[in-house]
């Protein structure tokens, strides 16, 4: 056999090196975003295990979009997206501002959703939609007292009424789900 | 720049009132979303939710992200990888692609069977500090065996008081920050160690001796301006140019040459440098693949050097990238890692080339690497 040009060589042994150490293990071993998925303890023992993406099924984009990069230009946006390639599935986030971040999140969201794809009602979003659901009707509830009550303190403590446009409940509620009009993400629950 | 369509804004206001202005810098709303989040998550850190005071500072900060100051600026941090950098006026914001660089340079050492139990890094034009410090942390995180004692140069002090208040911060957070390996020198890495006059500003060799630094470095990182005079107007973004310091950006004027040879100012030196301290790997960021190639060149004139890549922005993607015609056309071409616009270029030699998993040097590996092209 002829020996293999230099060029491809170094880059057999680097797809080697990548495949060993850039991905698969600085993702898949890290433990879970706690902030963010935490799951009560008697809910966690129901849930199936959480799929786990392998990188080589994973294409990722930055979004960098074109144009220059590096010193000439100082970007805020830090978003991910992947496409899980066997399914063709889609997910970007930009929750955080942190790429790093960013690209755990993904991988966590890209999982729920291949799952669901997979597992359909027995998928752990799906099981902790119902769970959500059940608490959320008694919370909203208490929520409303709440709000209702603290408005009228706020009113009483004022006597006027601002001319700063309040912000409504609907709408705040809206900043905290974000993506407004972005059906493939949303805050992970 | 086309103007926004009065739908885009309505839409935005309908949101949220403090949107619109935001939509106008980042002209689109995902993107302004997403900072008007950050910045109202700041001003929580800051005052009580819902309070006058809260009020008061989210608008002023809206206000002034308006103007074209950059978020990172606004909010003091940006994001380096896993580190949360804490960022100044005065001294440049970090970028996304340098930690992607430095982050894949650190994952490729990781595995190296035999790196020295205390590794000597050096980063010229160090800023904020965060090269080395995301260097150590990355490192030593993977491999609590190798010391990794960095040292950051810069020739302003701003940058210096950062650096060390950014080490300051991240030492009670990061287990792998060892601040007694992790030091930040003052130094003018262009000046001639031959010509240097005592002064208040030594050149790096003055520097070292004088701060009893060792003499021999395992490796060079550095992020030098490298943005040409006219580059700096045509190519930079107003948020850059109005807010960022020019110092970081552009070398000065005083170094002489074509405008393309002033961008390229600081490799020469940098590159005699590598080879003063006898740096076995070297990592060098650009402004895109035509610098890469001129810095390669210059790398390869010194013939100090077993091995030359250029490396994209994301060093550790898969190549869909096509080479453009001048430089494919390049016989003497160097290999071109990753996905993205060039970024940077890597050098090594000797024990370096087994540090990074590389083809153990040869003699005249390099005209057998234009051979077998
Ligand atoms: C592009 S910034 C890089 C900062 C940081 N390494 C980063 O990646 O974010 C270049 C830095 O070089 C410094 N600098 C400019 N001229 C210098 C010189 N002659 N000697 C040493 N540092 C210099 C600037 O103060 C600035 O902090």
């Amino acid at each position: 056999m002829p020996p293999l040009p230099y060029l491809l060589r170094l880059r057999l042994a680097r797809y080697a090196r990548t495949s060993l150490c850039s991905n698969s293990c600085l993702y898949n071993a890290l433990p879970p975003v706690r902030t963010l998925f935490a799951t009560p303890p008697s809910l966690a023992k129901q849930l199936p295990p959480r799929r786990v993406v392998l990188d080589s099924e994973i294409e990722e984009n930055f979004l960098k979009g074109s144009g220059p990069g590096g010193q000439k230009i100082n970007k805020t946006s830090s978003a991910v997206q992947l496409k899980h390639l066997p399914t063709g599935i889609v997910v970007k986030c930009q929750e955080t501002r942190s790429r790093t971040q960013n690209r755990k999140l993904a991988r966590q969201i890209l999982g729920e959703r291949i799952e669901e794809l997979e597992l359909g009602e027995q998928s752990r979003t799906h099981i902790k939609a119902r769970e959500k659901s059940k608490k959320k009707s008694s919370a909203d509830k208490k929520k409303r007292r709440k709000y209702r009550a603290l408005e009228e303190d706020r009113k009483a403590m004022e006597g006027e009424v601002d001319d700063n446009e309040p912000i409504e409940e609907g709408e705040s509620q809206i900043m905290k789900g974000e993506h407004i009009g972005e059906g493939k993400i949303h805050a992970p629950g | 720049m086309p103007r926004l369509p009065y739908s885009l804004l309505w839409k935005a206001r309908a949101v949220d009132h403090l949107l619109p202005p935001l939509v106008k810098q980042c002209r689109d709303v995902h993107a302004a979303q997403n900072e008007l989040r950050w910045l109202r998550a700041h001003a929580d850190t800051l005052s009580r939710p819902n309070s006058k005071a809260h009020d008061g500072l989210l608008r002023k900060m809206v206000e002034q992200r308006s103007t074209g100051m950059p978020l990172q600026y606004i909010l003091g941090t940006e994001f380096f990888g896993d580190l949360e950098i804490k960022c100044r006026p005065g001294v440049l914001i970090p970028r996304q692609e340098t930690a992607a660089s430095v982050t894949y340079l650190a994952q490729l050492l990781q595995r190296a069977k035999n790196l020295p139990s205390q590794l000597h890094v050096m980063d010229l034009c160090t800023g904020t500090g965060c090269i080395p410090l995301l260097f150590q942390h990355e490192l030593h995180a993977a491999r609590r065996d190798i010391q990794v004692y960095c040292l950051g140069v810069d020739i302003s002090t701003k940058a210096l008081d950062l650096a060390k208040s950014n080490l300051r911060k991240l030492q009670k957070t990061e287990p792998a920050i060892v601040p007694n390996l992790m030091k930040f020198m003052r130094a003018d890495i262009l000046k001639e160690p031959d010509n240097d006059v005592p002064s208040v500003l030594p050149s790096l060799k003055a520097a070292l001796e004088l701060n009893r630094k060792p003499k021999q470095w395992d490796i060079l990182i550095s992020n030098p301006p490298y943005i040409s005079p006219s580059a700096y107007w045509k190519t930079t973004t107003r948020s850059v140019r109005g807010f960022e310091p020019k110092l970081a950006l552009v070398p000065k004027a005083e170094l002489g040459g074509t405008d393309t040879e002033q961008g390229d100012a600081f490799y020469p030196r940098l590159l005699a440098t590598a080879v003063e301290i006898d740096a076995k790997v070297v990592l060098f960021e650009v402004a895109d693949l035509d610098q890469a190639v001129r810095v390669a060149h210059l790398a390869r004139k010194t013939n100090a050097f077993d091995g030359i890549e250029i490396w994209r922005d994301q060093p550790d993607q898969d190549d869909l990238e096509q080479v453009p015609e001048n430089i494919s056309k390049d016989r003497s071409c160097f290999p071109i890692i990753g996905a993205g616009n060039g970024r940077s270029v890597l050098l090594y030699r000797g024990v370096g080339a087994s540090w990074l998993g590389m083809p153990a040097p040869m003699q005249g590996t390099l005209e057998q690497q234009q051979v077998s092209l």
